[in-house]
């Protein structure tokens, strides 16, 4: 419909595919976007066309370019259960032992497969992982934290 | 059992009974962790021949490894370590600026002592999400255990 050949609208779709990846890669400014295009010799028309091109889709490129930076498994969700472990198998002892125990369900997501994983845990040991995380928890909001945030910006 | 061909002339109530002395021996066995040699004295106790006797220790071996599979218990959280880092870069994407938690949960297992243990990323609200539900189950097992 367009009367171009195939390799014109090839080259045409990899070079804007290119300016508009390199451009959310590296988050430039408007200024800076409008700049670079100027050299190209547009219409000022099509400059703005690709300005607005950027800014709508700068987010969504941006997310996409994240999944392919290298990653460890991430939390998706967690179950849990409690359980009384009346006694194993392999023991017949005379008496009956209740251990109470929390089995947890762990699951991961790992470049779009799910795992899940089954853990167990003690009550004691229970209570040190959640005072231990919250402690992880309150580190954001230390002035340490928030000084570097705010100074990487 | 019922249905093989060889066994067809044997009273069904006595091939039960047959079968579940099987079960029930090989469950046992697999209870004390018994070994082959153990297995064979107690059989020959019981008057079995020894073909007998040799035949059923070959069965049990079969059985042996589906025993020891449903012995198995989960693996065992004995601590976390965390970090806390400040993504600013990757070389497909800049300026991300993005904290996030590197959690690692040091797990054992109950039959071979050592496991890899369990590492995961999250981001701040994930890792309220996950300690939120962790709290759940201790306050949980807090009133079970006043019961």
């Amino acid at each position: 419909k367009l009367n171009i050949g195939v390799d014109t609208i090839q080259h045409g779709v990899e070079g804007l595919t290119y300016l508009l990846t390199e451009s959310s890669k590296l988050m430039i400014s408007e200024i800076d976007f409008q700049d670079s295009i100027h050299v190209l010799g547009f219409s000022d028309e099509l400059n703005k066309l690709l300005l607005h091109l950027y800014l709508d889709n700068r987010k969504e490129i941006r997310s996409i370019l994240s999944e392919l930076t290298p990653k460890l498994p991430s939390y998706h969700s967690l179950e849990w259960r409690l359980d009384v472990q009346a006694s194993s198998l392999a023991s017949r002892s005379l008496r009956q032992q209740i251990k109470p125990a929390v089995t947890i369900k762990l699951h991961l997501n790992q470049n779009e497969d799910q795992t899940a994983q089954v853990l167990q845990t003690d009550p004691s040991t229970l209570l040190h992982l959640i005072q231990q995380l919250e402690q992880a928890l309150g580190e954001m909001k230390t002035n340490h934290c928030r000084r570097i945030v705010r100074n990487m910006k | 059992i019922l249905d093989d061909p060889d066994l067809k002339d044997i009273d069904p109530t006595v091939l039960k009974h047959c079968h579940a002395a099987a079960a029930t021996c090989i469950l046992e066995a697999g209870k004390q962790k018994a070994d082959i040699s153990a297995i064979s004295t107690c059989l020959e106790d019981c008057k079995l021949d020894k073909e007998r006797i040799e035949q059923f220790c070959t069965e049990y071996q079969v059985f042996k490894s589906i025993l020891t599979y449903l012995r198995r218990s989960p693996l065992h959280i004995t601590d976390v370590s965390w970090r806390l880092e400040y993504q600013i870069k990757s070389n497909q994407l800049h300026k991300t600026y993005q904290p996030s938690y590197l959690v690692t949960l040091n797990v054992e297992n109950s039959d071979s002592g050592s496991h890899p243990d369990v590492s995961f990323s999250c981001t701040m609200e994930q890792l309220q999400d996950l300690v939120g539900k962790l709290k759940d189950a201790a306050k949980s097992l807090e009133r079970a255990t006043q019961m």
